[in-house]
């Protein structure tokens, strides 16, 4: 009995680092942007189908994929912004809010007419499949890598935050985009920059997550909500309480699933409305 | 309190009340084919009214609606097979279901502002639909048909589904008009407008979003509740369909956020787009999402936003303090 828990435990902070890593983009675009990406979840599907699309292209690894997929969806979340959001970014969230609804209307249906409406994963061959046996606890490898990739890229991002110049200027632009203009910074590259690198990273989740599970043309609308309560959770503007709030999540479905199976997202779901109504802040507390 | 501004001015009452006759009165001139698709019209009209109410005049976008078209529909079904009634009876208590389940989420819902309000009734809409799936006595994933609906006439329901559809269309438009006309109403647009401004007027910013809100799930709920009696069948993936969201937000982006007439010329648009346009299948959902987004950029006050800015006005809902001194 303390195995299973300890192993949902487990796999459940596995999961949750994917849905951390989703969480992330869309707290890191609101944060820097003030625009709430409602395609987020189109665009981790998307990213997912590129690497479905380039599987056979790939002769090694497929962890190669990961890369090559982030670069080319830092490119789609940098056109967004720079000929999309660009025209409406300012005090006011709904138009944004609004476009990127239409948007993702919009996508979910072109990847029906391009890819099909049938669930697909990308194939990871043996690597699926091999686990390891800690002190009594099947770990799959595939899982403890993803992980392994997720809390990179957080660390990853939090050092290019804080110790970079672009990093610096990201804050400053999120800070005051009217000031950082007085010392030569354009706000609407450092928003497409910010947008690109936002998407990127869920787009590694994305890729990430199709080798775990398989994914549909609609399955964009279940990642969105996910990361939205990841963002809540932990904190609006909080890098590390995304992490937390995907930990959370990721636990609260796997412990959800092993007593009602057909569950689905239920009970993250449910976990998300009881912190929303004993701390509606999140978990860190911060007010924004 | 004196109100500046009559609730409903007399060539108003006029054209509602002949619309009003020339609607009920449907069955004696409309063709009984044709009574189905203005029903299902009205239906989804009264849907984007009451989704522009909170979008437009409060500035609370939800897209969790599809939420109370779901619980409004299964009320229905639910307490008419069990309990025998006649659909058309379970309308009302439809609306009271959805009422009953906003005023329960306002607490927790107000705290969030912008985007999390949106997004937070979407995850409530999901929860619902996933719960209301897993339920035997609901049908689960299957959902259940109108038993009831196989006692009455045929002709007699298909006109019954159309009264209401009627009712419900005007009441929309009516209510929206006598709530921003008056005193709550001009709470509403000025929370709009800066709510925490609104608040240091002395206006209690969240008792006015809750009757926004209320009302706008009492029609949503009546609404969705109808549509689904006129199809004698639901099913969660239907009726819980974020595709609901999406048509209410065309049908308001394209003819005109907040304004009583934009949803009226966007329903048009929208019902005709879809004749030509529903063989396509995914083309169709496709240009209905790009048309949403570039209507916020290209024209962000749709259709009825344009003509009204070159004096075209039929409800006027603007105040005018010159003329409120007259009076």
């Amino acid at each position: 009995m303390t195995v299973t828990i300890v192993g949902l435990l487990v796999n459940g902070l596995f999961l949750g680092s994917l849905y951390g890593l989703i969480g992330l983009g869309l707290a890191f675009a609101f944060g820097v942007m003030r625009v709430v990406n409602v395609a987020h979840g189109e665009f981790v599907i998307l990213a997912a189908f590129i690497g479905v699309t380039l599987v056979p292209y790939n002769p090694a690894s497929p962890l190669l994929l990961v890369p090559v997929v982030a670069a080319i969806m830092f490119m789609v979340g940098w056109s967004l912004q720079a000929f999309l959001l660009d025209r409406v970014v300012g005090k006011d969230q709904m138009p944004a809010l609004l476009i990127t609804f239409g948007l993702s209307v919009a996508l979910r249906n072109v990847f029906v007419e391009i890819w099909g409406a049938d669930s697909k994963s990308i194939v990871v061959g043996a690597l699926k499949f091999s686990s390891i046996e800690v002190l009594g606890i099947r770990l799959g490898e595939l899982p403890m890598l993803t992980f392994a990739v997720a809390v990179a890229l957080f660390v990853g991002l939090q050092i290019l935050l804080s110790k970079t110049s672009l990093g610096r200027v990201i804050r400053a632009t999120a800070d005051d985009a009217e000031t950082v203009q007085l010392f030569g910074v354009g706000p609407r590259r450092i928003y497409a920059i910010s947008m690109g690198l936002a998407v990127s990273a869920s787009a590694v989740a994305g890729v990430l997550f199709a080798m775990r599970s398989s994914f549909n043309p609609f399955s964009g609308v279940e990642r969105l909500l996910i990361a939205f309560e990841v963002v809540i959770i932990g904190g609006v503007g909080s890098l590390w309480g995304a992490l937390l709030g995907g930990f959370v999540l990721g636990v609260s479905q796997l412990v959800g699933l092993y007593f009602a199976p057909n569950s689905g997202l239920l009970y993250p779901h449910l976990v998300f409305f009881a912190i929303l109504m004993f701390a509606p802040y999140g978990i860190s507390g911060q007010r924004q | 309190m004196r109100y500046s501004f009559r609730l409903l001015r007399p060539p108003e009452v006029v054209v509602l009340a002949v619309a009003a006759a020339a609607l009920f009165l449907g069955p004696a001139w409309i063709d009984i084919g044709y009574l189905r698709l203005i029903a299902e019209i009205l239906f989804v009209f009264t849907m984007a009214q009451m989704w522009n109410l909170l979008a437009g005049y409060v500035g609370l976008v939800s897209f969790g609606h599809q939420a109370f078209v779901g619980i409004g529909a299964y009320t229905l079904f639910f307490v008419s097979n069990s309990l025998g009634l006649s659909p058309f009876v379970c309308v009302p208590l439809a609306g009271l279901g959805c009422v009953l389940t906003a005023a329960l989420l306002s607490p927790f819902f107000f705290r969030l502002r912008d985007a999390y309000f949106s997004i937070a009734m979407w995850v409530f809409a999901e929860v619902v639909r996933i719960i209301v799936s897993q339920s035997a006595a609901l049908g689960s994933v299957y959902g259940m048909p109108l038993k009831t609906a196989r006692q009455i006439d045929r002709i007699w329901f298909t006109w019954g589904c159309y009264w209401w559809s009627v009712g419900l269309a005007l009441a929309s438009v009516v209510v929206t008009i006598v709530l921003l006309r008056s005193r709550v109403g001009l709470g509403l647009i000025a929370i709009r407008e800066n709510d925490l401004a609104a608040k240091s007027l002395g206006i209690n910013v969240w008792s006015a979003k809750l009757v926004a809100f209320l009302i706008s799930s009492l029609g949503s709920g009546m609404a969705g509740a109808g549509f689904y009696m006129a199809s004698f069948h639901v099913d969660p993936g239907g009726a819980f369909d974020v595709n609901w969201v999406v048509i209410m937000l065309f049908i308001v982006l394209l003819g005109g956020l907040g304004t009583v007439e934009g949803p009226v010329v966007g329903t048009a648009v929208y019902f005709i787009l879809r004749g030509f346009l529903a063989d396509t299948g995914n083309w169709y959902l496709i240009g209905m999402g790009v048309v949403a987004a570039l209507s916020v950029i290209l024209a962000p006050k749709g259709i009825w936003g344009a003509l009204s800015h070159r004096g075209i006005e039929l409800v006027r809902l603007r105040r005018n303090p010159m003329l409120s001194q007259r009076r």
